[in-house]
């Protein structure tokens, strides 16, 4: 497959294109095609002509001919060129394959190779020699490369300014969100991957995760109904909603309803408040149907009035026991890694998984892999997590979450006790609320620990700290879950993108300030896509995984020994065969916690398995999963009478792969775009310079780049 | 990988004579008791030695043809005593040519073809060391010999040689007499090194890889731990030969030959694997049988010696878990391709259980003549009755049988994990979920689109009975079903 040569135009075809013969539709001349495709307010900033795109790091013989664009939301290479080795039907909904949101730009090398001169490119900055070559190094792991010998140098330098600048933004409304007004997302807000959602917001708070899942609305957690909903769902009979932060008059990081102890009155919610941390009062999270509640809270800073109101507070949680528990005490803070070391480990485990040599990194892999201290991280919230479940369940004890500001670790660690505990959370539906609750409502600083207007000393991966923890778990479980990896990667990269407003801020009080004055209605006017970026159809691929089982009405409690202490708790728990309704405990010895491979190696060109990895079980998994659905659907007819036209229905499939699709008439062999890296593609998106370069370009292609930029700045 | 403990709780006699009948019966060899295999009398519907048939099997690779002959040369094991009766060889050499030749290969294994590619032709060619010696010495027939494989290849001019050994190993091998074949012996052949590690290297590698798993999981430092017992880096240097072997032949189009010192170690693992990723009849759950019975069996790896079957002498240096290394790598292949096999985790397991376990002939002695002397296939039975008599046991549900399809796993520490369900299988804290969630739900699917066929089917005959009118409608039950079968 590798000595398959696509043919090369030069740059020159694009002035004399060759003669289409076959192309009947498209008559027009070829340059025509070169337009960018933009959304709803996309602009073009600046372009480049007879741009080159490097897709191979050794060759240049891949490299691809084209026009560089940027414009207010995205760099976008518009090429004619076919894309080498590489055979993808699939294709994402807002993104071109050469498109890189601005707010995914991690940092910015100019290159003047006959000078030898580099820059990192900040924004508003100078640039005093014409670049023949250009490097983005994105966040999600990507590095692309661009170069200039056939451009006029003027424009070349003033694209890369460009760049520089709107993908830096000084202020919050400068993003490309703020922009993004269109049709789009009021057409499709009742359709969900193209198929209509059933009734919107009924039925999504009824029974425990009954229900396929993605054809229900998410809960925002905005509203009061939404907060007594999950009340109602959860059995939590000693809660009750609380509106005293309504319009954020107590908190701006809490959101406007809370869920606290029908003990405690809001005059005196009011009064402890002033003796929190952000005046974040104790927030109610979740119940077990035993009565013990998860509740997060930040510390109190009022040394005086601290053991009156924790003792106040305890009480009231005691008081909403059913059983009157006492309460269990977790300091995330004392227990856990803090969001330096997180993000310490994230920057290691970049760096060891794309810019690094590949081979030269073999030999030393494991024990390199095991200094990065990422799995390590990902292992401790996992065990503390999964202990805290036995609190709960087991030992019929509420759990408090303590940290300092209660806004990052325990978003991480609410989360997964819930995904672990509930099996509603496991669905799709049931995991976005769970991030609109435990992340976005609870004010976790999206827009600081995502670094979107990079300036911030803040960042921390923790929300992917997070999707790396729910990964293990679906490893371990792949049938307790609705979703796929794929769903949990897409779902990281949206963080990244600056379209939906979901993860672009730092608490809900933020959002509805700044949306106010970019929009003339309130946030919660505002059309659902925006508001709640990973229901909508950012993709065109369903992530549904098929391998989920239909959810049991009752998911009963069986396991009932009380008195039994954690090891025996766990050791119980692993010696019976997993109860996928129920609660699922991850196994968090070295051997079982694992790298999140198609994450972190998607597109690192030599590790991905060409026609392999688990996406091909998969993939005939699905087929399967198809056929069985189109027979099951013509059963019924068959029973309900005349047969009806049974396969118009097959595009409403919603398992990643259809029997019948166009791309699957041969289904007896694997399909050629299948590799481990599915659906994404390492071709032309990690493209490392050469090791075998110039000093210069040794220089760039090494560790250096992404840890010390300020060395790398001061040399223009 | 494990340590049994038994405590007898009566005080006194009893525990004397047992642990004497515990070390009888645990190595009969060496109290001159019979192996546990020839005492058998299990009976299974299925005969597992008729499974390799070497006639056969190389005539399914379309041989002989014009350029490769079948020789009985080695009939009475006279030419070469650990090689089969049945050898592939150029058809443009005589017996004569091959007798001298063996003169100068270790213990005259001689290159003979293992496997040759059905489309370009070239072939896999194994062999031991030439006796280059300290002094360099020569031998004209062997170089002729070479030539002459070269030549049934028309497509490239040079013969690729890979000598499986790190090339200070092959160089000290001299000093025994050994070697390799020199740029100036042998003009039209290139010799690459594999850097693949000897036996004794091997054995100590996976002593290491039990003393972190066993009694107790290493956990504070896993990754690191398991970086040091070196195992996956020898997988790794295994795969990574195998690969090499199978791009040559298949896209260098290049004949290989295939050398370590004596040709029944690290020969069989890359010869095997090579073929494995080349050829997808070995992909079966006969294919495979049959390749490691060919490349393993046949060829005259050492099992009694490197397992030391019925033998007490447990420090023996001969010991190695060579072809456990080999079940591992095709695991790991497995791993990368989940779809290509047509067997399962638990079929490896299975061979490796019964490795050790002396039930079955069929790993029993160092090679075919031996086996011949105590009429093995008489006396004992085969481990592919057992598993051959119980197929579906050891199926892959995810198989899809693709002709012609090479595989090339990725040979990297990223992908190479520890075959946990193997090493660390009696810890009970690491067990994983048996059976595997995907393959299970694969099979839950498999029945229900089953039963859905079947009821389709019924009501449709029901349908059709009730129907007076003929059925002319596109709607007809009988024209759609047809048409659905197509789909898949």
């Amino acid at each position: 497959m590798f000595s398959l040569k696509p043919p090369k135009p030069t740059f020159r075809s694009y002035l004399l294109p060759p003669p289409q013969t076959d192309d009947k539709i498209n008559s027009e001349p070829k340059i025509k095609k070169l337009e960018p495709v933009l959304l709803p307010g996309e602009i073009v900033v600046n372009e480049v002509n007879f741009v080159r795109k490097c897709i191979a790091t050794d060759t240049s013989q891949y490299d691809l001919w084209g026009k560089l664009i940027c414009s207010n939301f995205k760099i976008s290479f518009i090429t004619d060129d076919p894309m080498p080795l590489q055979k993808f039907h699939y294709r994402n909904l807002l993104l071109g394959e050469h498109d890189v949101p601005l707010t995914c730009i991690e940092q910015i090398v100019t290159v003047n190779d006959h000078k030898r001169k580099q820059k990192v490119l900040g924004p508003n900055q100078k640039l005093k020699f014409n670049p023949t070559e250009l490097i983005i190094y994105c966040k999600d792991f990507r590095i692309v490369r661009f170069r200039f010998d056939e451009s006029g140098p003027e424009s070349a330098k003033k694209v890369c300014l460009a760049i520089a600048h709107y993908s830096q933004p000084t202020d919050l409304q400068l993003l490309f969100a703020f922009e993004y007004v269109g049709k789009k997302y009021h057409n499709s807000a009742n359709k969900i991957n193209g198929i209509p959602s059933g009734d919107g917001g009924g039925g999504g708070g009824g029974g425990n995760g009954a229900g396929g899942g993605s054809s229900q609305k998410t809960p925002l957690f905005e509203t009061y109904s939404d907060w007594d909903r999950e009340i109602k769902r959860t059995g939590a009979s000693g809660w009750r909603v609380c509106s005293i932060n309504e319009g954020y008059m107590i908190s701006t990081c809490l959101p406007e309803y809370i869920v606290v102890p029908s003990s405690l009155a809001d005059q005196d919610l009011k009064i402890f408040s002033h003796s929190f941390v952000g005046r974040r009062m104790p927030l109610w999270c979740w119940s077990h149907s035993n009565g013990s509640a998860l509740v997060r809270m930040a510390l109190i800073k009022d040394v005086l009035q601290q053991r009156k109101i924790d003792q106040r507070i305890c009480n009231a949680i005691t008081k909403s026991h059913p059983q009157r528990s006492d309460v269990y005490k977790s300091d995330l803070d004392k227990t856990l890694p803090n969001i330096q070391e997180v993000q310490a480990a994230f920057v290691k485990l970049k760096q060891l998984c794309v810019n690094e040599p590949f081979e030269e990194t073999e030999e030393k892999w494991l024990s390199s892999l095991e200094n990065t201290r990422w799995l390590e991280y990902v292992r401790a919230f996992l065990k503390h997590s999964a202990e805290l479940v036995y609190m709960l369940e087991s030992k019929h004890l509420s759990v408090v979450l303590q940290e300092e500001e209660g806004r990052d670790l325990s978003c991480c660690v609410a989360s997964l006790v819930q995904v672990m505990l509930d099996p509603y959370f496991r669905t799709i539906t049931g995991f976005q609320s769970l991030i609109q609750k435990e992340w976005v409502m609870a004010g976790y600083q999206f827009l600081d620990r995502c670094n979107h207007l990079k300036r911030s000393e803040k960042e921390s991966p923790l929300f992917l700290l997070f999707l790396d923890a729910t990964w293990q778990l679906l490893e371990q479980y792949p049938a307790a879950f609705e979703f796929s990896e794929t769903y949990l990667a897409v779902l990281y990269d949206s963080t990244r993108i600056s379209l939906f407003g979901t993860f672009l801020f730092n608490s809900p009080h933020q959002r509805v300030k700044q949306s106010t004055k970019s929009y003339s209605s309130t946030l919660r006017g505002m059309p659902s896509a925006l508001k709640n970026g990973i229901i909508s159809d950012q993709e065109l691929l369903p992530r549904r995984n098929s391998l989920i089982l239909k959810p049991k009405p009752d998911p009963a409690q069986q396991t009932d020994s009380q008195n039994s202490d954690t090891e025996q708790y766990f050791r119980e728990w692993f010696s019976k065969p997993a109860n996928l309704h129920g609660v699922i405990l991850p196994r968090v010895s070295g051997t079982h916690i694992k790298l999140w491979k198609l994450c972190y190696f998607r597109w690192v060109p030599e590790a991905q398995i060409s026609l392999g990895g688990s996406i091909t079980a998969f993939h005939k998994l699905s087929l399967l999963a198809d056929e069985v659905d189109v027979l099951s659907r013509m059963l019924r007819q068959q029973r309900s009478g005349p047969l009806e036209a049974c396969y118009g229905e097959l595009g409403q499939s919603r398992m990643y792969f259809n029997a019948s699709g166009p791309h699957h008439t041969d289904t007896s062999g694997t399909p050629e775009f299948l590799s481990s890296s599915f659906p994404f593609s390492p071709v032309g998106n990690l493209c490392r310079r050469s090791i075998l370069g110039t000093p210069l370009s040794k220089f760039l292609s090494g560790a250096k780049i992404w840890l010390s930029t300020e060395t790398l700045a001061n040399e223009d | 990988m494990r340590n049994l403990r038994f405590a007898l709780k009566q005080e006194g006699h009893s525990r004397r004579d047992m642990f004497e009948i515990l070390t009888r019966y645990a190595f009969p060899l060496a109290h001159s008791l019979p192996l546990f295999a020839f005492l058998n009398e299990e009976k299974f519907n299925v005969d597992g030695w008729t499974v390799y048939n070497p006639v056969e099997e190389y005539r399914r690779q379309g041989l002989p043809n014009h350029h490769w002959r079948i020789t009985f040369i080695n009939k009475c094991y006279e030419l070469c005593d650990t090689y089969p009766a049945l050898l592939v060889v150029p058809y443009r050499a005589s017996d004569d040519d091959l007798r001298r030749v063996a003169t100068f290969r270790s213990r005259n294994r001689i290159p003979v073809l293992s496997w040759i590619h059905p489309e370009n032709k070239t072939v896999i060619v194994r062999c031991s060391q030439p006796l280059v010696g300290m002094s360099g010495k020569r031998n004209k027939d062997d170089e002729k010999y070479l030539d002459v494989i070269r030549e049934t290849n028309k497509q490239i001019s040079k013969l690729t040689i890979y000598d499986a050994r790190p090339s200070v190993n092959a160089v000290a091998n001299k000093a025994t007499g050994g070697g390799y074949e020199s740029d100036d012996a042998y003009h039209n052949a290139e010799l690459f090194f594999l850097d693949i590690h000897n036996i004794h290297v091997m054995r100590e590698s996976l002593k290491k890889v039990k003393d972190i798993v066993y009694p107790n999981v290493e956990e504070s430092h896993w990754l690191s731990s398991l970086e040091s017992t070196h195992w996956l880096e020898h997988i790794k240097l295994v795969l990574t030969g195998a690969i090499q072997v199978a791009d040559k032949v298949s896209s260098g189009k290049s004949s290989v030959l295939v050398h370590c010192s004596d040709g029944w170690d690290r020969t069989a693992q890359l010869t095997s694997l090579a073929m494995l990723m080349l050829d997808s009849f070995y992909r079966s759950i006969e294919g495979f049988e049959i390749l490691v019975q060919k490349e393993w069996i046949s060829f005259g790896h050492k099992f009694a010696s490197r397992i030391g079957h019925g033998d007490k002498n447990h420090t023996d240096a001969d010991r190695s878990p060579i072809f456990l290394q080999f079940i591992d790598c095709v695991w790991q292949m497995s791993k990368q391709f989940p779809t290509a096999f047509e067997f399962n985790e638990q079929f490896l397991i299975i061979i490796l259980d019964h490795l050790y376990s002396c039930r079955f002939g069929t790993f029993l002695f160092n090679c075919e003549s031996a086996r011949e002397r105590q009429k093995v296939t008489e006396r004992t039975v085969s481990l592919w009755s057992l598993i051959n008599s119980n197929k579906e046991k050891f199926k892959n549900p995810f198989y899809t049988k693709e002709i012609n399809r090479v595989l090339y796993p990725v040979a990297s520490m990223r992908h190479l994990e520890l075959w946990v369900n193997y090493y660390i299988r009696w810890n009970p804290r690491i067990k994983q979920q048996q059976p595997n969630p995907v393959e299970q739900r694969y099979m839950e699917l498999l029945a229900l689109r089953d039963e859905y066929i079947k009821r389709l089917e019924e009501l449709q005959l029901a349908n059709s009975a009730k129907l007076s009118d003929p059925p002319t409608s596109p709607s007809s039950p009988s024209q759609m079903m047809p048409h659905v079968q197509t789909h898949f």
